[in-house]
């Protein structure tokens, strides 16, 4: 594995944007330090064989922020150059949101909200009726919650006691927007989850909190909510505004570039 | 007494849950006393998973893919019309496989209204690429239809009705993607899918009395359809009646009608639900006679072409 910083992998991911033409830049910048961590400490994968029977599951519920998954599965080899210069070109492989029967690495087509949870769900259960210890992880966004199936499934699994698998909710405040009643860790205790409130730039936070969680498949499942910021690294693109779904122009391609140098 | 095409649902389970350990069946809140039996054998492997079926749907994707194949049961319309997205997205476009299994076939609840009825079900069903649908109306065609297709790696729908044609079929005779020349004939064809079998044979048996002679093809598998078997008999015949207990729209008669539009000096009538919602209560066969879905009806058509 190269030894990208994730300044690096922000960069690539606004080129990415820049040379398809489309995508969501502060989606990504969002949850990037999360999924990069996941990727180089915790998930257990082989890029060259992304069915490994033994892998630990990643689900990226919250689609629109592929990039930050497909930087990763680039870094790892699951995807190649090729397919990073293709994003959002005819004949790629690579969309605005995840394509499972295309994409290597890529457990979930998602991208309409509210279904990657409750499929970790299923596979979770699955794990645990063949008696397998393989980890399961979704990540979710604020806004998602908003959706009911994501309450449905968080209902079936903490009753099912499925302690192999691990939420985690990239609390950026979108969601706050439309509906500022958003205690996000009250309401997932309430459904009876073990919650954890970590810093979701912060590598130290997110690690320590994942090394304490015992993945069983007869437990209590584990959410970590992640305060996160929308468009994290580059000022100009953090926040709730204009830059959601935006191509910069040449300019403001320079400064979001000086800004990650 | 004959044995329902639901409780034997329950026995096939029973049955193939003890042989093939990659079954999971996936229940919403219904049904517990059926399949308690095999809750009991195959307790790992049943889920009374709670009233959530867009994301009992959602589940059983997942289950599919951590390798094992899943049976998700529960009221039609709330599977197939509440649930739709999920079928959607989680099994086709992931190109899972699963079985849906539904009970509530068309306004079978008649008295629960139209909140419980799903009329509409193929035609939502057959907008999903590599979907298969059948409707097993008697014990022996479930059992045989799912043997032969639950690992078929595709999403496939069984439409459970609650009523049987009263058709004894051999064992041999079913074949899931076939459909059956149930009685040979010569001057018109009568197309039925479901308990309508039994309304089909009734109205041969009366038109034949004015000397008409009708050739009964039943089908129990409407995608992928025999049209192979359909075709035939309406060259011979030239008229076709299609009867079925979905909506006019999207049902078995459209995919009857686009496939033998071309054939020369072609009559061809619809016995369906009318494009609309069947307010009424009564029974299951009040309902049926406001629809229009009678053999008188199929006897005045008949007298009407001859």
């Amino acid at each position: 594995m190269n030894e990208l910083t994730n300044k690096d992998l922000r960069r690539k991911i606004v080129d990415m944007v820049v040379t398809g033409g489309d995508g969501h830049i502060p989606s990504a910048f969002s949850i990037i330090d999360i999924v990069t961590l996941l990727y180089k400490k915790i998930l257990k994968f082989d890029a060259k064989n992304p069915e490994w029977l033994d892998r630990d599951y990643f689900i990226l519920s919250k689609g629109h922020g592929c990039l930050a998954l497909y930087v990763n599965l680039h870094r790892h080899g699951f995807i190649t150059d090729d397919d990073i210069a293709m994003f959002c070109k005819s004949g790629g492989i690579l969309g605005e949101h995840p394509d499972r029967t295309k994409v290597p690495g890529a457990e979930a087509s998602t991208g309409s909200l509210g279904h990657g949870l409750g499929f970790a769900v299923g596979i979770a259960i699955g794990l645990k009726i063949q008696n397998l210890n393989n980890k399961v992880f979704v990540l979710v966004g604020d806004g998602e919650c908003q959706e009911g199936t994501v309450w449905e499934s968080a209902n079936v699994a903490c009753n099912r006691k499925l302690g192999n698998l691990c939420v985690i909710v990239d609390w950026n405040q979108s969601g706050m927007q439309l509906m500022p009643f958003d205690d996000m860790p009250k309401k997932w205790a309430a459904f009876g989850w073990k919650v954890y409130l970590v810093d979701g730039h912060s590598d130290n936070d997110i690690l320590e909190v994942l090394n304490k969680i015992e993945f069983t498949t007869d437990g209590i499942p584990s959410v970590i909510v992640a305060n996160t910021i929308k468009g994290k690294g580059v000022p100009m693109l953090e926040g709730h505004g204009i830059w959601h779904h935006r191509i910069p122009n040449d300019q403001e391609y320079q400064k979001i570039m000086e800004v990650l140098r | 007494m004959i044995k329902s095409t639901r409780q034997q649902f329950a026995d096939t389970m029973l049955a193939l849950g003890q042989l093939d350990k990659n079954i999971v069946v996936l229940v919403g809140d219904i049904g517990h006393g059926m399949f308690k039996p095999y809750a009991e054998v195959c307790s790992d492997r049943y889920y009374n998973i709670g009233i959530l079926e867009p994301t009992m749907i959602t589940i059983g994707a997942g289950l599919a893919a951590s390798g094992l194949c899943p049976v998700m049961h529960t009221i039609a319309p709330f599977m197939i019309e509440r649930g739709f997205e999920q079928l959607k997205l989680d099994f086709c476009y992931h190109q899972l496989p699963g079985n849906i299994v539904t009970v509530g076939s068309a306004f079978d609840y008649s008295n629960l209204g139209c909140t419980h009825h799903c009329y509409g079900d193929f035609a939502l069903l057959k907008t999903l690429p590599g979907t298969e649908i059948c409707f097993p109306s008697s014990a022996v065609e479930f059992d045989q239809l799912f043997r032969q297709s639950y690992k078929n790696k595709k999403l496939t729908v069984y439409r459970i009705a609650g009523s049987s044609h009263g058709h004894e079929f051999n064992t041999n005779d079913i074949i899931f993607g076939r459909g059956i020349c149930v009685r040979d004939g010569e001057d018109v064809t009568l197309i039925a899918t479901g308990p309508q079998l039994q309304t089909a044979l009734e109205a041969s048996d009366k038109i034949s009395n004015n000397g008409i002679s009708a050739e009964v093809i039943y089908i129990h598998t409407i995608r992928p359809l025999d049209l192979e078997v359909i075709r035939t008999s309406i060259e011979k015949t030239k008229k076709v009646i299609v009867i079925e207990e979905h909506m006019r729209s999207g049902g078995l008669g459209d995919d009857v009608l686009r496939d033998v539009y071309d054939i020369p000096g072609l009559k061809f009538h619809s016995i369906s639900i009318p494009d609309q919602f069947v307010t009424g209560y009564g029974t299951y066969k009040q309902l049926l006679s406001s629809c229009g879905i009678t053999s008188e009806a199929i006897v005045e058509i008949c007298e009407a072409w001859f």
